[in-house]
């Protein structure tokens, strides 16, 4: 369907992309991944023929993107990164128009527009000018324009971006939809997107393709230690000392994490598991995710030093309560309940193991669940391999700002806070 | 060649629907107006020929034309429409002669603007037909050269504002060929004949010239060529 070979493009500045290669079979639905700048957008408009590549071909079912333009770009539906819109037309007058231009035949073009309109969710709109829509009807719009004419492959170019959460949801399922039919290949920073449409995962940084394949395949192939994260019902000193004696009892250097007020985690050794107690669940927050941006902190919790991001180990097992009531005294919030993830090198399934032990100090498992390594850690992996010698800091800054991670990666905790307080 | 009608249609459509043409339209009728009022009215020749008011008409393409084409590619770039384009089945070809087809469309309405003048002139005595029409074909193959020079600007910006002023200027330095190297003879002929408004003379005369005709077309040419080059020349950067 799609061959991209040896592809490069050069820049006047220097960046561009390098030796990009892979295909796509027909129905496939590729998830194309980068950080900001490395060549997602320059590899579409290649694919699309906007722009020429300065080495290697692209054929779109045998045909070369570049000598036999106008038949195989009329093969491509290609919605770039802002819809290309003009506002002064009506939104009949744009897919007429588009209609025209991708040559779709006369006697089908009205047929085709009220399709467009009725999939798409532009009914009521049509006599409306472009400019007054709203970003998410634009979004629409521009996809209306990429399928018109019934495109074998679909390029989208950030499809979801900038919009609100149920208009992501109804681009997606439209998007797999789509690609029932067509083959999709979509440009994404958002990496659950990926997880939930795509067949396939296509990862670039600085202008080079570092993974290509299935994403929980993907996940599999990197995964190098094994993660669960659990709820226990449960005073959370007896949960901290069960669970810690259990953790150094197999070796494991353990770190405490004491999410307190949303902060990052602290690591603490296992064996020390409560130095600060009190003072601390005092200001503990209820089912504290750990995702919860940072907030300052209230008066209670200044007290503690603010946590520093070390070089952590991998094996570990954080302790996070979550207590439901309010725990004015952590010891007598008996009902309360504790998070915890454990960690472990290798693949050894010690979850049965875990089952035993807390049954047996009568702390009843609420969740129970076995972390995957997402797209974001292999994300991260991948784009902080490749940084190398070059400045770590806007590749940090880039991620964390991309993906939302909680847990920043270890080895530029400080560039991620400079970023923070600079915005 | 639909896709060409394609273009030019909606091209036409959005000069209509933008404001900037009208503010074009209704300068030059002003001005053009008011050039007839002090031409004729005032000035109350003894014979009735358009060509008495044809001179400060054609002046006012000079300010016209460039915003009637600034935004013609310039527009595309700032809206990133320029994609959409330019990975439709239509080749950079395809796109510039719709563009220009369109702005051919403009300046014939602004010719027909311009009848007006003669017709109220016919009221007062007879016109040599011949010449009007002839004169006519000529205004209308100058703007032509002219509208694809202010393509060709509108193709070297994002900014519709610095297209303008880069299509002005273009159209400035042709129009003044002419006569700023009047003083030096041996550069007047060198330069002279690529005079903008010189070469209508002879048209509004009712001589047919072959070189004036071929003048204007292979500039208009020349120009439209070259905006293809400058659009094409984006997908190799």
């Amino acid at each position: 369907m799609l061959e991209v070979k040896q592809v490069s493009k050069r820049y006047d500045g220097g960046r561009g992309v390098q030796n990009i290669d892979f295909s796509m079979q027909r129905g496939e639905i590729v998830g194309f991944l980068g950080p900001n700048g490395a060549g997602k957008t320059t590899t579409m408009r290649m694919i699309t023929g906007y722009l020429y590549p300065t080495e290697g071909t692209i054929t779109v079912d045998g045909l070369s993107v570049h000598d036999e333009a106008r038949r195989a770009r009329a093969k491509i539906g290609y919605l770039p990164e802002t819809p290309p819109l003009y506002p002064d037309l009506t939104v009949e007058a744009y897919l007429k128009f588009v209609a025209k231009l991708r040559g779709v035949p006369a006697r089908e073009q009205k047929l085709r527009i009220a399709e467009m309109v009725s999939r798409l969710g532009l009914n009521g709109r049509e006599k409306q000018s472009v400019r007054h829509l709203s970003k998410g009807y634009k979004q629409r719009l521009g996809l209306a324009q990429a399928i018109i004419h019934q495109p074998d492959l679909l390029v989208l170019d950030e499809p979801t971006s900038g919009l609100d959460p149920s208009q992501i949801i109804e681009i997606r399922s439209l998007i797999r939809e789509l690609g029932e039919n067509h083959t999709v290949l979509l440009s994404t920073h958002i990496l659950q997107e990926v997880g939930a449409l795509c067949d396939r995962v296509l990862i670039i940084n600085r202008g080079e393709l570092v993974m290509d394949g299935a994403p929980d395949e993907i996940g599999k192939r990197m995964e190098s230690r094994f993660a669960v994260s659990l709820e226990v019902r449960g005073e959370r000193r007896r949960v901290e000392r069960v669970l810690g004696d259990w953790a150094s009892a197999r070796g494991i250097s353990a770190e405490i994490h004491r999410d307190a007020e949303g902060r990052e985690a602290e690591p603490v050794e296992a064996g020390r598991v409560l130095p600060q107690d009190d003072n601390v669940s005092a200001a503990l927050e209820p089912e504290l995710e750990q995702s919860v941006p940072e907030q300052t902190a209230p008066d209670e919790t200044s007290s503690v030093p603010r946590p520093v991001q070390a070089e952590q180990p991998v094996q570990s097992a954080s302790v996070v309560p979550a207590n439901s009531a309010v725990p004015a005294d952590p010891a007598s919030s008996a009902d309360g309940s504790v998070r915890a993830l454990l960690t472990a090198d290798g693949h050894e399934d010690f979850r049965v193991e875990l089952f035993r032990l807390l049954a047996e100090a009568d702390l009843p498992i609420l969740e129970l669940h076995k972390e995957n390594l997402t797209l974001e850690d292999v994300f991260l992996k991948l784009t902080a391999d490749n940084a190398g010698s070059s400045p770590v800091e806007s590749e940090a800054e880039t991620a964390a700002e991309d993906f939302s991670v909680e847990a920043v990666s270890p080895e530029s905790p400080d560039q991620t806070d400079d970023g923070g307080e600079r915005r | 060649m639909n896709r060409i009608l394609a273009i030019c249609g909606k091209e036409l459509r959005l000069y209509f629907l933008t404001p900037t043409s009208y503010f074009a339209f209704a300068i030059y009728v002003l001005m053009s107006s008011f050039m007839f009022y002090v031409d004729f009215v005032t000035y109350q020749p003894s014979v009735i020929d358009y060509r008495l008011i044809l001179g400060d008409m054609l002046f006012m393409l000079l300010i016209v034309v460039p915003i009637l084409t600034m935004r013609l590619v310039s527009e595309e770039f700032r809206q990133g429409t320029d994609e959409l384009l330019l990975t439709s089945p239509a080749s950079v070809t395809e796109v510039v002669l719709g563009k220009y087809l369109a702005s051919l469309g403009v300046l014939l309405m602004l010719l027909l603007c311009n009848l007006v003048y003669p017709a109220i002139m016919s009221l007062f005595g007879t016109l040599d037909m011949l010449t009007l029409w002839l004169s006519v074909l000529a205004v209308f193959l100058m703007g032509a050269a002219m509208m694809a020079i202010g393509l060709f600007a509108s193709s070297l910006s994002q900014h519709q504002m610095v297209s303008a002023v880069a299509g002005f200027v273009l159209l400035l330095m042709f129009w003044l060929t002419g006569t700023l190297v009047s003083q030096n003879e041996s550069l007047a002929q060198w330069i002279g004949p690529f005079s903008l408004p010189d070469r209508i003379s002879n048209l509004t005369k009712g001589v047919i010239n072959g070189p004036d005709v071929i003048f204007y077309v292979t500039l208009a040419l020349l120009f439209v060529v070259l905006s293809i080059q400058v659009i094409e020349r984006k997908r190799w950067r």
